[in-house]
């Protein structure tokens, strides 16, 4: 389905020679990892450390679970014939998808009355 | 295809997100301290969502914004899930910091173990370009060595080579073509047939290690990493079949260590494979 795209597309996303193509803000990336680790551990709640290296497997691996969820999302956007991808392609694919059952909650918050009784 | 844990992983995953007590990251928000943390702080740049995203929609798609911010939303919570299993390895082995090394485990664990090689090709190479801006050696492994030979045989690399890191962001398929040494292959790789003496650098870990491969591949396999290079950094299964040959720096290294069974084992389908 997907045309190839022009192989600039790998290029953009900011690459420089210092700190490497890193499309997505490291620091933000540790802050989320810090919270989520301190919540669960038991003892020192937060006192859990990150390696520098974390964040760079993450900034990476959100990017691929972003296209990954973009592209079931148009899945379902084209499912419906439509152009425009709607919260509730999304939605769609993260219910279609065993892989993100962890994100249920998020895609359903806030449409869980309307849409749920609606069209499920 | 998600090989071990599918149904499984995701339940636990559902239980490990209940648990951690935010269910979505704007609960999570709500519940914790509301004044302390910033929306700027909870979730990715808009702006970066969005142009991944676009990168892997067609030009003429349009998306709204509630789609933009519901995906801005799971991206957090897919760090925080990915984080909440890491983090409890680490304190089972009563670690104090979550490394790489444990971030990787936990999506293999999760069922993202498609991520994890692409991924470990990509901290592979951020390793190595640590050590050479700096002059010091990023990794404890001292892996850095070896990475390139395999790259500049191929005439593709060039490009890459010169904004190191880049390649990997790359998911086309058109892009798995040319790096196999480019018109060899067609343009969509049949992924259902494994070519059974594809040199895989994601492959070759079991016969090396005989250890947990997703995680520990990375973990000092030269040869494995060689074939990384030069095969191409992530080959859907027997994409890449014939090309073997075409780098020999990256197949001979790891030649013969892949079985046929270690190949079944850890087939699974590429992880952009799908339309």
């Amino acid at each position: 389905m997907r045309q190839a795209r022009p192989y600039s597309a790998m290029f953009a996303g900011g690459v420089s020679a210092r700190t490497g193509p890193h499309s997505l803000p490291l620091a933000r990336i540790k802050k989320i990892m810090k919270r989520s680790a301190g919540e669960n551990s038991g003892d020192g709640g937060g006192a859990r450390m990150i390696s520098g290296e974390a964040p760079v497997v993450f900034s990476k691996a959100c990017e691929l679970f972003i296209a990954e969820l973009t592209r079931r999302a148009w899945a379902a956007t084209l499912e419906g014939k439509r152009r425009t991808v709607h919260k509730e392609d999304v939605a769609d694919a993260v219910q279609n998808t065993d892989l993100f059952d962890f994100l249920v909650d998020v895609v359903m918050a806030g449409d869980a009355a309307g849409r749920d009784d609606d069209n499920r | 295809m998600e090989s071990g844990y599918p149904a499984g992983g995701a339940t636990n995953g559902a239980g490990a997100a209940a648990a951690d007590g935010n269910g979505g990251a704007q609960a999570a928000a709500g519940a914790a301290a509301p004044a302390t943390i910033r929306e700027q702080d909870r979730l990715m740049p808009i702006a970066n969502v969005i142009r991944i995203m676009r990168r892997v929609l067609p030009v003429h798609a349009k998306i709204s914004d509630d789609a933009k911010e519901t995906i801005q939303e799971c991206v957090s919570e897919y760090i925080s899930f990915i984080t909440g299993e890491a983090n409890e390895r680490c304190q089972r082995e009563q670690r104090k910091t979550i490394t790489a090394e444990d971030v990787l485990w936990a999506m293999s664990r999760l069922g993202f173990d498609d991520y994890v090689e692409p991924l470990s090709v990509y901290l592979h190479r951020y390793r190595e370009f640590e050590g050479e801006s700096r002059g010091v050696v990023g990794a404890p492994r001292g892996d850095h060595h070896h990475g390139h030979v395999g790259m500049m045989t191929s005439p593709m690399h060039k490009s890459s080579r010169a904004q190191p890191g880049s390649m990997v962001t790359h998911h086309d398929m058109q892009m798995h073509a040319a790096m196999y040494g480019g018109g060899a292959v067609p343009p969509l790789p049949q992924q259902q047939h494994p070519h059974p003496h594809h040199h895989h650098g994601f492959l070759m870990a079991p016969a090396h290690h005989g250890g947990y491969a997703p995680y520990e591949m990375y973990g000092g396999d030269q040869h494995g990493m060689a074939a990384y290079y030069g095969a191409g950094m992530y080959a859907p299964g027997g994409g890449g079949g014939g090309n073997n040959g075409a780098d020999g720096s990256g197949s001979s290294g790891s030649g013969g260590t892949g079985t046929p069974q270690t190949v079944v084992n850890f087939e699974h389908q590429h992880p952009f494979g799908y339309k």
